[in-house]
């Protein structure tokens, strides 16, 4: 789904179709109708120029009505960077995504780990598996009070930054949060720019690879 | 620059009367320094611009190179210098819309920027709120319209204290058939898309056009404000328009606003046109002369045929994109400008966009001799390791991650070398081959102080050494000339020297300037100018980016060598000025026929898969060569100062610092180096072996049997990290 200012769009579709052999396209926000989607991908960039504050005018656009009807229809659904920061500001997701302590934009590859992998986005990921992506955000420390991350995240799949690896001074270095069934996940990380070994680094593999290589399978066996 | 009486009684002699206050605010605007490039055109005719990969040469807002058969490259530069100093965060941000918008000209998609900023002191507060503001406003613009920054240039210097120099590039792909190449003829309706026109950057390209002022905060209302949001819903939408054949032409409005626009698209073209400036959409209510000036960001003009307006409706109101449609071009080259049904303005196309070209005096000044005085008796050498962390920690050579990794160089997924590891950035093309194309913005203030011609002659030969250390195959260069006062001839001198610096080296090497940009008036309001820079931007061609090479070791036990002859030459270097205080000397010399020779060696020796690792010879010289790439790949080296060739030198720090041109440093497979050494036979190139790369972290550089540089990795490192603590501990 692109809003104005979404600018990873491409980037997406390019991994889903070139790289993973899916069926993808990209549709503006006041075309959007999620029944005729298998999975809703929110890609990254600056909706409405991050006026207000991240992902916050376009969590109040008519669009945003089509992706509770996806939460409510089982649909997978996936926030990268600043769909992230839409999903929580929608509420599909727990917190709240604050300034980078630096003050700073910053663009580098870190190095994250998943917990309790589950649902479609990470159906084939192991429990503790390495995940080498590249963030690019100013408004990416998440935040969540203690009883919310006992009651919420305890039980539900999560990214975290590896330790030396934390680029914004996140709680519990978490880089990405799902509901607990893992149907709906957000992360800062770009799975998108991580998924081609050209792309990446000396030092670093392309880890994004294991969230469209789970989706992929997840929807072959019939999500 | 307010116009002269002599301009003035020209106005007089075109229009046959009394001009009206609107034609004498487009007269200010067009015949404005910035739009006009009347002090600068009969020079720039020196400059060679054509070669057979130049599709659109340079006149039009864009010029577009063909780096495949089947696809070209749009690039450009821009300054915002003036802009900047006053408020850097908009002056900055407002550099990289319009430079963007001149690649949608052609209908390219933009796919990288590169900024080249010259800026003062860190430790000075006001410059370091300047560096803030400036990287800030980059950051925010550049990052909110998806076009990922990817290269660039950095300098630190107090002659830049309170007026910086804000260069900034775009480079933008197309497959050939589908650019923009259309002209407007009688009848096509001209429409406006995007923002509201509103007061900001009333006659901002003449404020360009004139020193800063003492109290330059009074021309704040010169400067224009950017909004990233609709500069990404232009390149969307127009990217629609393009690839439905919707436009026959588009045209930024930048510098001069409406009025340049409208006068260059006529007088190119042969045209008049009918403007109705009540037709404009605009955000407050502004008086016709405001119209014709304003110099508010994110509008472009686009010509359609009446046919098609409804098509062109259809898009721009799904996108949200306010636009006006304003007039239609005419046959008789009149310019006729109207405001609710009253004539304001009615002046011929040809002589507003082109006023008499001015032949400047040009005489140097005394201080040009410093250029010429041969370095020598220079105190006893510091210890080498004293000054290799001198140099590592210079903000000029410390890493520049301070600045990179507040700019998004990833989206778009083009990246293959990103910043801080490649001597140029490497993209891939994206249309399933593995080609692309290598980028990189160089100059050398000091350099261009000391002796503007050798000094602009070696920014091109540094922007194509850079090219060629990546693995590409240089094709086509642009030039930001950043000069004094045009009207002072010991200033004008410097610019006409830089000019024909580029020139002849852009010749020397067989690289068309295909488009460029002038800014003078750089200077302070004591009437100083700040140090002449000549800012070259190059694009080279990549067969296959996965083979594009780094700078950083890479094996333990590969064989380390230095490509080219090392010359005494420390005059102007970043050595001579740390260790000593001294900008001054004969500046490293221009050797084109070097230059060509060693980078065909490097080519050859890169597409036979020879090395692991190459880095142009720069700033610092060999030995901040030697340390970076140590430092990027985390491997140590023992080298040996004995085997390095060189001629005429009588000490060792000419050898180890001395930045002579047409080098490199090249990590060789260890298999491969006899290989190696028999191809530099074959084409006449000098190299010398002179160490290996070790797998423990230390740095050694030995003369006979004794160590006379020897230092842990970490240490270097720490030096190299320095710009971050420099910056953000300046205040």
């Amino acid at each position: 789904m692109k809003f104005p200012g979404t600018n990873c769009d491409e980037d997406v579709r390019h991994v889903l179709v070139d790289v993973f052999g899916l069926e993808a396209e990209i549709v503006w926000y006041k075309e959007f109708a999620v029944k005729q989607w298998d999975a809703v991908i929110l890609p990254g960039g600056f909706s409405y120029g991050d006026w207000l504050r991240a992902g916050a005018i376009a969590a109040r656009t008519h669009a945003v009505e089509e992706l509770a009807e996806a939460r409510y229809l089982g649909i997978p659904l996936l926030g990268i960077c600043n769909g992230f920061q839409i999903l929580v500001e929608v509420g599909l997701l727990p917190g709240a995504l604050l300034y980078n302590d630096s003050g700073r934009f910053v663009c580098r590859w870190i190095r994250t780990v998943v917990e309790r992998p589950r649902g479609p986005w990470l159906a084939l990921a192991r429990d503790g598996q390495e995940l080498d992506m590249p963030i690019a955000h100013a408004e990416g420390r998440y935040y969540i009070d203690e009883e919310s991350y006992n009651s919420l995240l305890l039980n539900a799949p999560v990214l975290r930054y590896l330790n030396g690896f934390n680029p914004n001074g996140s709680v519990h270095d978490i880089a990405g949060v799902g509901t607990e069934d893992g149907v709906v996940f957000g992360l800062m990380p770009h799975p998108e720019r991580a998924s081609e070994e050209l792309l990446a680094p000396k030092m670093f593999s392309p880890g994004g690879r294991v969230i469209f290589e789970s989706i992929s399978y997840s929807l072959k066996r019939g999500w | 620059m307010p116009l002269s009486p002599e301009e003035i009684n020209e106005i007089r002699r075109v229009l046959g009367r009394e001009p009206t206050v609107e034609e004498l605010a487009m007269f200010e605007a067009q015949w404005s320094e910035h739009c006009s490039y009347k002090s600068s055109r009969i020079l720039l005719r020196l400059l060679p611009a054509e070669s057979r990969y130049v599709v659109v040469g340079p006149g039009r807002d864009a010029p577009a190179v063909k780096l495949f058969k089947d696809f070209v490259v749009v690039f450009k530069i821009e300054s915002h210098n003036h802009p900047s100093a006053v408020d850097p965060y908009d002056g900055a941000a407002t550099g990289i819309g319009g430079i963007v918008r001149d690649i949608l000209t052609l209908g390219a998609k933009p796919v990288a920027l590169l900024d080249m900023l010259y800026m003062g002191e860190p430790v000075d507060p006001h410059a370091n709120w300047l560096i803030r503001g400036i990287v800030k406003g980059i950051s925010d613009y550049g990052n909110r319209i998806g076009v990922p920054t990817v290269a660039g240039d950095t300098w630190f210097d107090a002659s830049f204290n309170t007026q910086p120099l804000v260069n900034v590039a775009c480079v933008g792909v197309a497959p050939l058939n589908n650019i923009v190449l259309g002209s407007p003829r009688p009848g096509d309706l001209i429409v406006i898309m995007g923002n509201a026109t509103g007061k900001d950057g009333l006659l901002g390209s003449s404020f360009a056009s004139k020193p800063l002022a003492e109290d330059t905060d009074k021309e704040i209302g010169a400067v224009q404000v950017g909004d990233p949001l609709t500069e990404k819903l232009l390149i969307d939408s127009l990217q629609i328009l393009v690839s439905k054949g919707l436009v026959k032409y588009i045209k930024d409005l930048g510098g001069g606003g409406l009025t340049t626009a409208i006068s260059e698209t006529c007088a190119d073209h042969g045209l008049g046109a009918v403007i109705e400036l009540d037709k404009m959409h605009t955000r407050q209510k502004l008086v016709p002369l405001e119209l014709l000036v304003s110099e508010s960001q994110e509008r472009m003009l686009i010509v359609v045929e009446p046919s098609r307006l409804r098509e062109v409706e259809e898009v721009l109101t799904s996108y949200d994109m306010p636009y006006s449609v304003i007039g239609y071009f005419t046959e008789d080259g009149l310019i006729r400008i109207f405001y609710k049904g009253a004539k304001v303005a009615e002046v011929p196309a040809k002589e507003l966009a082109r006023p008499r070209a001015v032949r400047r005096a040009s005489h140097p000044p005394a201080e040009a001799l410093k250029g010429l005085k041969p370095v020598y008796s220079l105190p006893q050498e510091p210890s080498y390791i004293e000054s290799l962390v001198k140099l590592l920690s210079s903000p000029n050579i410390a890493s520049k991650r301070w600045v990179y990794e507040q700019y998004d160089h990833e989206v778009g997924v083009r990246s293959v070398i990103k910043p801080g590891l490649g001597d140029a950035a490497v993209l891939r093309l994206l249309d399933g081959s593995l080609r692309g194309f290598a980028v990189k913005g160089d100059a050398n203030p000091r350099y261009t102080s000391i002796d503007p011609f050798h000094g602009a002659a070696n920014s091109v030969a540094e922007c194509f050494r850079n090219l060629v250390a990546v693995g590409s195959k240089p094709i086509a260069i642009v030039d930001e000339l950043n000069a004094g006062n045009p009207e002072k001839p010991d200033h004008f001198w410097y610019f006409e020297m830089m000019l024909k610096g580029v020139a002849w080296m852009a010749e020397e090497l067989g690289l068309p300037v295909v488009g460029g940009k002038v800014s003078f008036y750089n200077e302070d309001y004591r009437g100083r100018q700040v140090k002449p820079t000549t800012t070259i931007v190059g694009v080279g061609r990549v067969q296959d980016v996965s083979k594009a090479m780094t700078m950083d070791l890479k094996e333990e036990g590969s064989a380390i060598a230095v490509v080219g002859v090392t010359y005494p030459e420390l005059g102007g270097t970043e050595y001579l000025y740390r260790l000593f205080g001294l900008e001054e000397g004969e500046i490293p010399r221009p050797r084109p026929s070097s230059e060509l020779r060693n980078a065909m060696f490097i080519l050859k020796a890169v597409g036979m898969n020879m090395l692991n690792a190459v880095h142009d010879v720069g700033v610092g010289g060999l030995a901040v060569a030697l340390a970076e790439m140590a430092i990027l790949g985390n491997m140590g080296i023992e080298v040996s100062v004995d085997r390095i060739y060189a001629r005429g030198v009588q000490r060792i720090d000419e050898i180890l610092f001395s930045e002579t041109q047409a080098r490199y440093v090249v990590e060789v497979k260890s298999a491969r180096v006899e290989e190696f050494k028999k191809l530099a036979r074959r084409l006449g190139v000098h190299i010398s072996i002179i160490g290996n790369v070790l797998d423990k972290p230390v740095f050694t550089i030995s003369k006979g049997s004794k160590y006379i540089l020897s230092a842990d990795l970490s240490l270097l490192r720490d030096s190299y990290n320095s710009l971050e603590r420099v910056i953000e501990g300046g205040v």
